[in-house]
This record gives C-alpha cells, structure tokens and sequence, in this order.
C-alpha cells in the first residue's frame, strides 16, 4: 500500500493508482471529461489538474494519470488549481459551448461567461470516442488526424470505416458530441444512430442496412405505426 | 579497412595513424566550409574549381584539398582557410580561387581578398586572430575544420576514438558514469537534466529490463538554430564515439539517431560514419573483441517540431503518432518498446569524447560551477557576424552579442535576443550583463533551449515576434492537450488582434492570464514552454503592447496593419510620401506639392534639413537595397512651386467673437501651431524673443542648408491676417503667463525651443575665446558676426556642432576646425551626410577624445587639455561607454573653442508662473496632449523634448493646435488613436523598358567643394526632372496594398480596371 496525503488527509491505496482515484476514494471532487472507468487514462482535457510539491517545485499534474507515490502531498482545489482549472473551462465553453457537460461544469466553477471570441465547435478531442472504439469495442475505426490546430477525430480519409460496426460507443461517450451526427452524409457516417431520431433514415436508401443501437428506436416505431 | 579484433590492436593502429599524420610531408592545404550553409552559399562551385585547378595543373602532391562540414562562420559563406596559417578569405569569388592557390603555393597572402574587420578595416591574417572566433572556446566545434566528415582517419587524426583505451580496457561503467557525473555536463538539449544521473539511472533500470536503448536526440526543429545538424554533418564520428560509450556506461545494446529528414547531408554523413566504424569493428556484435555489443541505426523523422520532446519521440520511432504522453513513468523506466530508455542531446553526446579523453577534472575547468563546459549557440537575426558560436557557459551575453557577433548591422540599436526556441523568451539589451547559463536564463524567463540566439534591433516589433512564435507553436503543437492546443490558437488570435490594431488592454490581461494556465496546465514542455514568448515579451515590453492597443502605433514600424506605407508612419506628420513620389512619377507636380503641403506647414525647410525618418523606414532599405531618396525628391517638388501660391488651406479673416490664442516662440511649433489655429478660427499672438522669427530654422540652421529667402518666403506664406507677431518679447521680461490671460488670451502655447548650450563643467569654461555653440551659431546667423578665429575646436558630435564646425571653417580669421567627440563616429548623432560634407570641406574630427581642462593665459583661452578614450563595455543605450585611456592626456593649442555639447530650454521663469518644469530645465507636458500643469497652457517642442528635429517640432505645433481647439470647444483632449493607412489609389507609372530593380540610389547634386567652402551658398542643389522620375519609379509602392484593398471597399469594380 502506498500513503500518500491529500488534501492534509492520509490516505493509503494500492500501488499503481493513481491521484484521482485515491482522492475519490477520499471523495474530494475532481472535474473530468477525458477521463473515464473502463479506458485508459489519456490526461488531455487538463481538468484534473492538482498541485504536488512544495514552494518552487510546486507543479500542477493531472490526476488521471499521476501514480500514487509514497509521501506525496496532494492538493486538490489550491488557488493555483482553481485558477488553472477556471481558465481551462473558459476555454472549453469559448470552443464548445453548446455542450451540456460543459456548461454543467462551468455553472460548477461560477464561470458566467468567458472572454475569448465564440467558436462553435462540436469537439473538444478529449479522444474517449477513440479510446472507447479501441479498447472496449475493439474496431480502432476512428483515430486521430493531423496536428495541432489541424487535429481532428475520423476515419482514415473519411471514408466509411468497414471496421465500424455502427454502435454507438463513440456517441454515448462523447461529452459534447455532435461530431458524428453526420445523416445527410451517410458515406461519411460513423454510426448512423442519430439518424434514428428522424425520419430520413428510414426514407434514405444508404441507411437501409446501417445496424441501429437505439431500442426501441423512436423513428422505427413510428414506421410501424 | 579490416576489422580490429581487440582493444590493444585499436590502440597501436591509432597510434599508426598518429605518427603517419605528423610525419606526412607538409603541404598546404585549402579548407573548405562545405556544410549545408556553406553549399547553399556556393562552396560547392568553388569546390570544383579548386579541384580542376589542382587536376589541370597537376597539383596534387603539392597542394591538398580538405572539404569539412560547417566551421560556423556562415556570414563569410563561402570561405577557405590556408593551411599553414590559417589564413581565412572570406565570400569568396570563384575568379580568385587561382591567385588564392598560387599564393598558397608559394607561401604567402592575398592581402586584398583577406578578412576584414567591419568599420575599422583592420586585416586579420590568421583566422584565430578574428573577433569571431577569438572569444570562443571551440572544444567541439573547433574539430570540424580539421576532420573531412565522411573520412574516419581524419577523425582518429584529429584524436578521435582516444576515449577507447580508457573505456574498453577492461570496460568500466562504474568509472565512465562517475566521470561524467563529476564533470558536471548537463543536457545540452535545452532542459539542462545532469547528464551522469540520467546514466546511472538508466544503468540501475536496465539491470531490471532485458534491453536498455540509448537515443541520440537530433530532432532540432527550433527556427535559426542548426548547431547539431552542424555536429551531424561536420564531425559524425564524435557522436558515435559518444554514443558508444554512453552504451558501454548504461549497458545498452541498441542506439538510435533520430534526426529530421530535412537533414539529408547529416543523414548521409551519419551513415557513412556508420558504415566505417562496422568496418573498423567499433560497433556492431562483440566490438574490439570485448564481448560488448552495441549498434547504431538512423530514425528519420518526418518533422514535426514536437517530436523533438522524449515521449512524443519515443512513440514516432515505435511508429506511433509522434504525440507525448503524461509523464511519469519517465522513458528512463519505461520508454521505447516499454524498456528503459535514455535520450542524449547531440551536443551532450559529442562532449562525452571530451569529458573521457581529457578527463572530467580538465572538462570542468571551462565555464562556471554548476554550469560547466560550453555551448554552442547558433547566433542569427539582425547582427553582423551570424553563425554558430561556441562559449563557455557563463559568459556575459553582450559578449556573445558584441564582441563575437559584432554588434547590431549598421547604425541601429539591438534591441533584445531571443534564446531557446520557440518555447524560450527574450531579453531585453539592458539586461545583457547576464551570465549565460541554465538558471540565470531561467531566472530571466527564458531557456537556455538547444541554443538559438536570435538578436533582434529596433525594427524587431516584439508583438511580431510573440505572434510569428505562437504561429509556429500552434501549427506545431500536437493538439492531445486541450490547454496547449486551443490555448496557443488563443493566443495568437489576441496577439493578431493587437496586431492589427483590434486589441483592448482587457485582452492584455486576459492574454497574460491564459499564458499562465497554458504553462502550468500543458502536458510537456512544447505546451509549458509555449507561453514564453508571451510571458517574457510581456514583461520586458509591455509598453510596446499598450502602444498598438492605445495609440495604434506599431513603434517598429512592422505590423502591417497599423503601419501601412512604412514612410508615412515613420513621418511625425503623417506625410503621404508614398502619395507625392507616385505623382512625381506620374508627372503630376502640381498634385505632390499638395500632398507635401497640407500636413506640413514648412515643405521647402524639410526637403532641406528634416531628418527624414520615413528614408530610415523604407522598405527599399531595410529590404536590403537602399531606401528611396524621400527628401530630395521632396526637394524636386518644392523647387518648383511657390509657397504663396498654395491657397487652398488659408483662412478668411476671424469672426469678431473669435478667440485669442498667445503663442510664445515664432520657431518652426509656434509658426505651425499658428497657421492651423489660424486656419480654425482664432485670432493668434505671437511672441518672439529674437527680433526675427524663425527659432532655430534660423538661428541654428545656417543658410548654406537652408538658404534665408527660401524660409523668410515660408514664413511669410504661413503670417496671414489671423496672426500677430511681436518680435524682441521674452516671457519673464516682457510678459507673464498672468499677463497673457489678463489680456484676454485663453490659451497660452509655450514654444520656446531649447536655446541654451549646457555646460561641459570644466575649468576655465568661462575663459574668454570659449563659445556656446548656440552663441556663436545665433551670432553669425542673426547678426552676422563672425566669433571664429585662428585654430578652432568644436566639442560635440551632433548636428549643432557640425554645424557650428561647418560655420566657423567659412569665417574669414578662421585657419582650422577640428571637432571632438568622445565615442567613434559611428556613434556620432550628426546625420551622415552632414558628417561627410564637414570632412569634405576640410574640417578635422577627432574620436575618443574628451576635453578635461580649459587652460587660460589672462582670462584668455589658449590650449585645452584632452584625454583619449577606449571603447569600454556595453552601456545602457546599447554602445560602448568611452573609457578614459590613463597617461593619454594631450593639450592642443586653440584660439576658439565651441562647446557644443547639447542644448536645454531656458525655462527658469517658468516655475514661478505655476508651469512645471523637470530636472533637464524642460517643461513638463502631456506627451499626447501637450497640456502643461497650468490649466490653458500648452507646451511642445524643444521646450518639452530638449534639443530635437524640425519635424517633430512641426509635428508638436500642429498637434497641440488641434488639442488648443478641443480645449476651448470644452472637448476630450484625449481622443481614441486612429489608423492612417493609404487609401488613394494612384496607378503606378507602366514604364516601356524593364524596370532595373537594383538601380542605385540618386545622389543629390551638390556645389564643389572649393565653391562652396568660402560662401554660405546653398551646398545642395536640386534633382534633375530625368533623376527625380528615376528616383520615383524606384518606390516599391507599399501603398498599393492598402489603396487597392480601401478602393475595391468603396467602389468594387471601377478602381481595379484602373489599377492594373
């Protein structure tokens, strides 16, 4: 076991946890959106950012990926933490502000409104569509492409991925998805759930054989009727 | 070459090779820089010359050729250095390769073609004795001239491959590691990580692991810096050696190089090295019969900057995206392929030789405690010797930047440089005192990086700068981390805004609060270190942000947007020079007089004696050519027109009810703030001290520069009805302030100028036959008397003393002038072709020499006693202070004596009139509004600015004119900047033969001097209309962008037909 502090709280945990998991299971709070049970930790949303070290060595880390280390001194909602983490969230809702986890998040950190000119952007590449598809769904259909302001998620040359089986994952994990809401471009489609919801996909003949994860599906059930 | 089977049989074959070098016959031998800098440059074609040379004249046992990689130098690109000797022709012309042979042979010098120092001309024979290469300390780099890149022997000639009999016999690599911890070397890759504790490290992780890697890091991405392609390409082998015993030290097995595909002659050069050290056995399985094995392969990356950071390496060479991941675990766990990995920096690699070979007690005697050893920094940007330097660590940085770079190009200031990358900081010039080392540099808010210096002058906006950086940074951030992807777009979205004149000062805060989340929140050291350029411009020169977002202004004349044509911005008076050049060309003069005339009240005195600040900004000039002749042809078009003809902005005479506005001094403020309240509806005052108007145009200026018609005609042009004047009225003797009110006036404008020489505080000063230079100069020009006699010195470098210098060598008791100035003469403020027409007329300058006593004989001068100076250090306004020389004291027989120091406003009346004055006897006032501390009184010119040009007098008149009518509408004095850009559109002039884009500056027509040196004639004369056209048709028209964009806004289609 490993002790560590958080918070001036003791808390010891089995090695290889990390700082986020002990401090749940202290239960301070820790915002998250990249982070999810189940996938690997990516550490690229910076939300979970807590201070270690002291004086000039002070640094912020994220603590999804951060290992429990013997002695550590962790804390989790410093000035510098807040600080850091409200900046982060301005960001977020400057880029993607119709996401309702976001703005969740936000209301949470008293951010009314943020300064930066208005994006609409519909993702915020937190990359848990990606882990999803390839670690619980094992179809590695979406990935990365390009770099820096380039970076976007999709298939290889948005092409229909014959990797992808249509179900669903990516959009249920999303936390501000619209990405892949793409019915009037069926060839680029990744799951074609959303198309579920009105009546197109049934009318268009491209979805005719997409597999739909939505059950009951609202758009089938009124076909039938 | 056969493969050596044991350490010892290594040792007597490099022992061979030793002997075989020193006893070899010697001959001279031609060095060529051939890196890729030296190859862009030309070596490639000199290269061939010398070889056909030395094949068609059967020259090859008497001559030898030696091509290496890059030996630094690169402003001289292409050189050769002579060896015996070391002799350095510097830009070589293929046509002297043949004499430069011949000499050669025989044994001597081409003098002609040899380097020379800048400014001074000084001849350095031998290439150690050059300012370059004097200062540094070329451990690593130095080894380049001697080693052919892709020749092992030259390597093991040169001492290579030494380290081996201490590591390989047996191998220890207990010792190698504390050697290398005890010689202190840290990462030279920029973070500064001691590289002996990495090793032991990697040691104690691959003692757990089944293969520990090793990863020569030549991912160098940083704009300007190219010291390990350098390494790379010059001296292969140094790295490998390091690389081995790196291996042999942490027992890795396998090594990587991972170097950028853009370096293709590193590349080939690498594996070259490679390929003749598997010959050698030094690598490959069981080296030397040692029973270690190790070898070397080259990764090519594909070039993204961030793959230079370990993690994100790691994964481009496990053929992953090259993205970092959150450490720990750190690669020395667990790095590629999941075992323990260390990553070494070119530069550290190539120290190891060192460190082993001479041992670590020899390693850390160069540089400081903590920071030993030197560093290779690649200096570039605006100076005058650009190239890569080697120094030890703990240099001063004006050492680097003066003494080895040679200081800024021209007559210019540096400014600041830039260290580390993209992801390092700048530094202002007057902290250039700094050590050069991790932690001041840290310290200072930037990093040491992988040793880019990037010197930047005043032309270097700083804003630019953090927006070019923040541009590169978000193209090259790999975008996992939201803070650093979307952080470093919000950052350059704030900074092109203010750029562009958008900006708001609450976005400044806000810029600088997001640059501190990005910091603190990033992943890696890319989105950590991305703030920087921000951080530290933000810190150093934050008045140059508030200036864009306040005043639209782009100080250094670079953001586009603010600037627009470069020579209207630099004009105080918002000339459109652009406009009236164009209408020169077009042959329209009628239409430039216009343009010149309506912002400036004194076209004719300008083309004369303005300082021409657009000509300093011109984008032909600071292009690389020469900058437009601006002021003569302003000359051209006010030769042909008459100032009183110009009606167009006159006023009718003031209403009854008009307001009264005093002015004090009828110099080029008060004349001009005069004529535009004039023109406002304001019955003006002015009162002039002298019993002439004219201020300085007149007392300070003599005619032979700005003949006395041709200013009483623009004065006169500008006293029309609205505007009383009275001469021989000082204020404190005549009037007060109190008085000027009690008469009715509502607004007072101090425009007194600056007409009282200061002092030089040295004995004697008041000895009879020591002038002031404003006394002697008003003297003569306003009555004709003529104080000069017999020998004549002039203290002073400005324009007042040259003037003075230039007067008194027309007098008629007059023998000689002489001018001393205490720095050198590229120092001297005097504009240059005053300096040159002073020379020519036979006036004598004496440099580095300041007057310390004044003898006098019965209260009469006689001699004054002078010391020579050195240049010093670096002072605070970027020169080298003048250092009194001890025992240099001279005494030079005078009759005359000019100080001409400088000048300051008598303002001694003004405190008891409730106007503030400043310790330099200058009025206090409002820079932007002229307004003074008394309510109603405004101030402007050489009263406010101390001694200063025409145009910014002009330019203070006009503006306090309009600040006077906002104060007496009862209106906001401060009002929000505006941007000025071109929005006329004239088509450019299409003419018939090709234009000569190189076509030499005109030169304007000047009387000779034996003409003119007895006469106060005009010396300058005007262009010819052939010239003036020529001149013109040379603009490059910067304005075109903007007219075009402004025309097709208001009248899309009409304009564009027209234009092209």
């Amino acid at each position: 076991m490993i002790r560590l502090e958080i918070n001036g709280l003791p808390v010891s945990v089995e090695e290889g946890s990390t700082i986020l998991e002990a401090a749940k299971f202290l239960g301070f709070p820790i915002p998250t959106l990249c982070h999810m049970e189940g996938l690997s930790p990516y550490g690229a949303c910076r939300l979970c950012v807590v201070e270690i070290g002291e004086g000039d060595r002070a640094k912020l880390v994220s603590s999804c990926t951060y290992p429990a280390e013997e002695g550590l001194k962790v804390r989790t909602a410093s000035s510098r933490v807040l600080r850091a983490r409200r900046m982060v969230l301005e960001l977020l809702l400057a880029t993607c502000p119709q996401s309702k986890v976001i703005q969740d998040l936000a209301a949470q950190h008293a951010i009314r409104q943020q300064r930066f000119k208005q994006e609409h952007e519909d993702c915020i590449q937190c990359g848990l569509c990606v882990r999803m598809c390839e670690e619980q769904m094992m179809a590695k259909a979406i990935g990365f492409r390009g770099r820096g302001e380039d970076r976007s998620i999709g298939t290889p040359f948005d092409i229909k991925s014959d990797e992808c089986r249509t179900c669903g994952g990516c959009m249920y994990v999303c936390p501000a998805c619209q990405l892949r809401c793409t019915y009037n471009e069926p060839d680029k489609a990744i799951c074609g759930g959303c198309a579920n919801i009105a009546v197109p996909c049934v009318e268009k003949d491209p979805f005719d054989d997409m597999m739909c994860f939505m059950d009951p599906c609202v758009a089938c059930e009124i076909q039938k009727d | 070459m056969n493969k050596i089977t044991s350490v010892e049989a290594f040792g007597e074959f490099r022992r061979r090779v030793l002997t075989d070098a020193s006893t070899e016959a010697a001959k001279p031998c031609l060095v060529i820089c051939a890196g890729t800098g030296g190859q862009a440059s030309g070596s490639n074609d000199v290269m061939r010359i010398i070889k056909r040379q030395i094949v068609d004249r059967n020259l090859q046992e008497k001559i030898s050729l030696r091509v290496t990689g890059c030996q630094g130098f690169c402003e001289m690109d292409p050189f050769i250095v002579v060896e015996p000797g070391n002799h350095l022709y510097p830009k070589i012309n293929m046509k002297d390769v043949a004499r430069i042979i011949d000499s050669a042979l025989a044994g001597e010098v081409v003098e002609e073609l040899l380097y020379r120092e800048k400014n001074i001309c000084k001849i350095h024979y031998s290439q150690e004795e050059i300012p370059f290469f004097k200062k540094q300390t070329r451990t690593i780099l130095g080894k380049n001239k001697k080693i052919d890149p892709i020749r092992i022997m030259d390597y093991i000639e040169a001492g290579g491959y030494a380290s081996f009999d201490k590591i390989m016999s047996p191998p220890d690599p207990d010792w190698i590691i504390e050697e290398v911890v005890n010689s202190g070397l840290r990462g030279r890759g920029g973070a500064g990580f001691p590289t002996g504790t990495k090793w032991a490290l990697a040691r104690k992780a691959g003692k757990k692991s089944t293969q520990t890697y090793l990863i020569c890091n030549a991912d160098e991405g940083d704009p300007g810096a190219y010291m390990d392609r350098s390494l790379l390409e010059g001296n292969p082998h140094a790295i490998i050696e390091g690389m081995i015993i790196a291996a042999v030290a942490m027992g890795a097995k396998k090594g990587f190089v991972y170097v950028r595909s853009e370096y293709p002659l590193a590349i080939k050069h690498v594996l070259i090295a490679i390929r003749q050290a598997h010959q050698l056995g030094l690598l490959g399985e069981n080296i030397l019969g040692t029973g270690l094995d190790f070898d070397i392969d080259i990764f090519r990356g594909a070039g993204a900057f961030v793959c230079g950071e370990e993690t994100a390496l790691i994964r481009s060479i496990e053929g992953r995206t090259g993205e970092p991941r959150q450490r720990p675990p750190y690669p020395i766990e667990k790095g590629l392929w999941g075992k323990p990995t260390c990553i070494n920096n070119v530069e550290t690699l190539a120290n190891i030789p060192v460190i082993i070979t001479k041992g670590s007690e020899e390693f850390k005697k160069v540089g400081i405690p903590g920071n030993t050893g030197t560093k290779i920094f690649s200096l570039v940007g605006k100076i005058t010797n650009t190239g890569l330097v080697e120094v030890p660590l703990g240099m001063k940085i004006k050492e680097v930047v003066y003494d080895i770079g040679g200081g800024p190009i021209g007559k210019t200031k540096i400014k600041a440089i830039q260290t580390g990358g993209p992801s390092g900081g700048c530094i202002p010039a007057r902290l250039f005192d700094l050590s050069i080392d991790y932690d001041s540099l840290a310290k200072a808010g930037t990093i040491m990086g992988s040793g880019g210096m990037i010197v930047m002058d005043e032309n270097t906006c700083m804003v630019d700068i953090a927006k070019y950086f923040m541009k590169f940074l978000k193209a090259e951030s790999c975008g996992k981390c939201f803070p650093c992807r979307k952080g470093t777009q919000r950052m350059y979205e704030i900074l092109d805004d203010i750029t562009k004149g958008k900006g708001t000062l609450e976005q400044l805060d806000l810029l600088e609060e997001l640059a501190l989340a990005v910091r603190d929140t990033s992943m890696c050291g890319l989105g950590q270190g991305a703030p920087n350029p921000v951080l530290s411009t933000l810190r150093y020169f934050r008045e140059e942000y508030v200036e864009h977002i306040q005043n639209k202004r782009c100080p250094a004349g670079v953001c586009k947007d603010l600037v627009g044509a470069p020579c209207q911005d630099a004009c105080p008076l918002g000339t459109e020079a652009w406009r009236y050049i164009a209408h020169i060309q077009r042959g329209e003069y009628e239409e430039a007089y216009r343009v010149i005339r309506e912002p400036n009240p004194f076209p004719s005195v300008c083309a004369r004696v303005c300082s021409h600040p657009c000509e300093q900004r011109c984008r032909a000039g600071t292009s690389g050519g020469e900058a437009i002749a601006i002021r003569s042809l302003k000359r051209f078009i006010t030769d042909r027109a008459d100032p009183v003809q110009y009606q167009a902005l006159h006023a009718v005479p003031t209403s009854p009810e008009a307001k009264k506005v005093a002015i004090v001094g009828a110099g080029p403020a008060g004349l001009t703030a005069a004529h535009y309240l004039s023109q406002k509806d304001y019955r003006v005052e002015i009162y002039e001290a002298d019993d002439r108007p004219g201020g300085m145009l007149l007392s300070g200026i003599p005619a032979y520069r700005l003949p006395r018609d041709v200013l009483q005609k623009e004065i006169d042009s500008l006293l029309d009805g609205n505007i009383s004047l009275k001469c021989n009225t000082e204020l404190g003797r005549d009037l007060s302030i109190d008085s000027l009110f009690d008469d009715g006036f509502e607004a007072v404008y101090l425009a007194m100028g600056a007409h009282k020489s200061r002092k030089m505080s040295i004995e004697n000063e008041e000895a009879q036959g020591v002038i002031p230079g404003i006394k002697f100069l008003k003297a003569f020009n306003l009555g004709g008397v003529e104080l000069g006699r017999g020998q004549v010195g002039v203290v002073g470098g400005g324009n007042s003393a040259l003037d003075a210098a230039r007067v008194a060598i027309r007098q008629r008791d007059v023998e000689s002038v002489t001018v001393y100035y205490r720095r050198t003469r590229q120092e001297m403020p005097a504009y240059e072709e005053e300096i040159e027409a002073a020379l020519e007329e036979g006036v004598k300058i004496e440099t580095l020499t300041t007057p310390t006593r004044i003898i006098a004989e019965d209260g009469r001068l006689v001699s004054m006693e002078c010391v020579r100076n050195q240049l010093g250090e670096i002072d605070g306004s970027g020169r080298r202070r003048p250092v009194p020389v001890a025992g240099s004291e001279l005494t030079i027989a005078l009759d005359t004596l000019i100080v001409a120091i400088s000048e300051e406003p008598d303002t001694a009346a003004l405190s008891a009139m409730g106007v503030k004055v400043n310790k330099g006897s200058r009025v206090e006032a409002d820079l932007m509004t002229g307004s003074t501390s008394r309510l109603g009184v405004f101030a402007g010119g050489d009263v406010v600015t101390g001694p200063n040009t025409v145009v910014e007098a002009i330019a203070a008149g006009k503006k306090t004119a309009l600040m006077i009518d906002r104060y007496l509408r009862g209106g906001e004095l401060h009002q929000p900047a505006e941007i000025h850009l071109p929005e006329v559109l004239l088509a450019p002039v299409e003419s018939g033969a090709d234009q000569d884009a190189g076509a030499a500056r005109v030169r304007q027509p000047s009387m000779a001097v034996t003409a003119r040196k007895h006469n106060f004639d005009e010396v300058e004369n005007s262009l010819s209309a052939e010239d003036a056209s020529r001149e013109a048709g040379r603009c490059l028209r910067c304005d075109l962008e903007f007219a075009r964009a402004h025309a097709d806004l208001t009248c899309p289609g009409c304009a564009s037909g027209d234009a092209s």
